[in-house]
């Protein structure tokens, strides 16, 4: 079962364990400069609202009452990450516009692991973008759908989805058991805006992050895929999201530049455990800035390249990567 | 919706046979309660006298005297929520001590009565040793 709790989705799943919950939520941050250059990874500048898409029906497009779930504002170009938490295990798909982030595979419920399709949390604290190469990602970047610049249009040559899918399924109870004595150990040791597609969004390969998915240690047999949550998490576009639910969406994050000259601090993760190989496919789509050059003959606005020198270490015990602008 | 199984919190059933009595339990045990965490609170702070309570809560202490003894009936709602807020309790666990429910949620159940009095009835079948949550599931649709 999924809440939604302080802008939060809340999978618990009592029937497989008591302590089986992982939460999800949706970060604000800025775009890093999308000029083929590797960046740390950006803070986290507050959750997204989350909204029920029931709550708000009658102003939607039918495909949203279709799919159901949770819907979030986006301006055009803003960024986000994913942040992952909770101590029991889980494994986490997640797809943008049914669009695999970690293989670049079309959307399917199960679990993959040739190659492997999803992330193992704890061990992964979040997802800032696409899998494109080993220890490296592409930033999600909001885009409307229909333009031809979402992941999912530059792989199917459909804008049919948008959005982001999620599934999550917990670690089988007799592998937690086995997990946690060695965890044990181890510490021991140590209105209705004309139901158009206007307001639909998709996510798009944005600037290159160093960031690794780390390879499942426990194996896909440990995970219980017999009781998985699945939710479809909507992007409205931050215009016309007013109009839906009344209330303003937060303003806009500030640039890569504003908020590198300002001092203010860029982070950067080390965890031991090894990486995936990036997905050919995702390796493969064309980032956004290149692909606004290539549509308008234009540069990508606010792309100036920005040389964080303000890096702060982070590690597994302490993952907290917050920013305040 | 789901419903879901909060542990920790026992409700009692009384068993009151008249409507006299029904008061007078009210009366003893809201008042009992009340000096029992006052006085508590008083062993490791003076400033939880009776006195120096009925000041801070707007009360004489002649009266809070009385309703500790279960010789007056409770006070007011906002009399009752001034006390929890005093001595650090749940205001609507002293407020259903007290027999009353709470204004805000008096309204609800008034704005769709049939729903909620169906709702409550319904939860009254569950079993007493647990409260019982309401929890709104994002729901999954067809993608």
């Amino acid at each position: 079962m999924i809440e939604l709790i302080n802008n939060a989705l809340v999978f618990r799943f009592p029937e497989v364990h008591s302590e089986a919950t992982c939460t999800i939520d949706f970060q604000r941050t800025l775009r890093i400069p999308d000029d083929n250059r590797e960046y740390p990874l950006p803070p986290g500048l507050g959750r997204f609202p989350v909204e029920h898409v029931d709550d708000f029906a009658d102003r939607l497009p039918e495909s949203w009452r279709q799919h159901g779930g949770v819907m979030i504002p986006m301006y055009q170009s803003e960024a986000m990450w994913i942040n992952f938490s909770g101590d029991y295990p889980c494994a986490v798909k997640i797809a943008a516009g049914k669009i695999n982030a970690v293989s670049g595979n079309a959307w399917t419920n199960e679990l993959g692991n040739n190659p492997q399709d999803y992330v193992v949390i704890p061990d992964q604290p979040w997802l800032d973008g696409f899998n494109v190469s080993e220890g490296h990602i592409r930033q999600f970047v909001a885009m409307p759908l229909g333009e031809g610049y979402t992941a999912e249009e530059q792989i199917t040559g459909e804008a049919q989805h948008g959005g982001l899918q999620i599934i999550v399924y917990p670690m089988k109870p007799e592998a937690y058991e086995q997990y946690r004595s060695r965890k044990q150990m181890v510490v021991e040791d140590l209105c209705c805006y004309s139901l158009s597609m206007d307001m639909d969004m998709g996510l798009a390969p944005g600037g290159l992050m160093k960031q690794k998915i780390y390879e499942d240690e426990y194996g896909i047999d440990s995970w219980d895929q017999e009781h998985g949550s699945r939710c479809f998490v909507h992007i409205a576009n931050s215009a016309v999201y007013e109009a839906i639910v009344g209330r303003r969406p937060p303003h806009e994050p500030p640039t890569a530049e504003k908020y590198t000259a300002a001092g203010l601090p860029w982070f950067d993760y080390y965890a031991e455990t090894k990486a995936l190989e990036g997905s050919s496919i995702l390796g493969g789509l064309t980032s956004l800035a290149a692909k606004v050059i290539e549509k308008t003959g234009k540069p990508l606005h606010d792309n100036a390249p920005v040389d964080p020198k303000l890096v702060k270490q982070i590690h597994s015990k302490n993952t907290v990567r917050e920013g305040e602008f | 919706m789901r419903l879901v199984k909060e542990f920790g919190t026992t409700w009692y059933n009384h068993g009151v046979a008249s409507t006299e009595s029904v008061y007078y339990t009210v009366h003893m045990l809201f008042g009992e309660y009340v000096r029992k965490k006052r006085e508590a609170l008083k062993a490791t702070d003076r400033r939880f006298s009776v006195r120096q309570v009925a000041q801070r809560i707007g009360v004489e202490p002649a009266y809070l005297s009385k309703i500790e003894r279960g010789d007056v009936a409770p006070p007011s709602e906002a009399k009752i929520r001034a006390l929890a807020n005093e001595l650090g309790e749940d205001p609507d666990v002293l407020l259903a001590l007290a027999g009353k429910v709470s204004s805000d949620l008096l309204e609800i159940i008034r704005k769709r009565p049939q729903l909620f009095a169906e709702l409550i009835r319904e939860l009254k079948t569950l079993p007493d040793h647990a409260i019982l949550r309401v929890v709104r599931e994002v729901r999954d649709g067809d993608w």
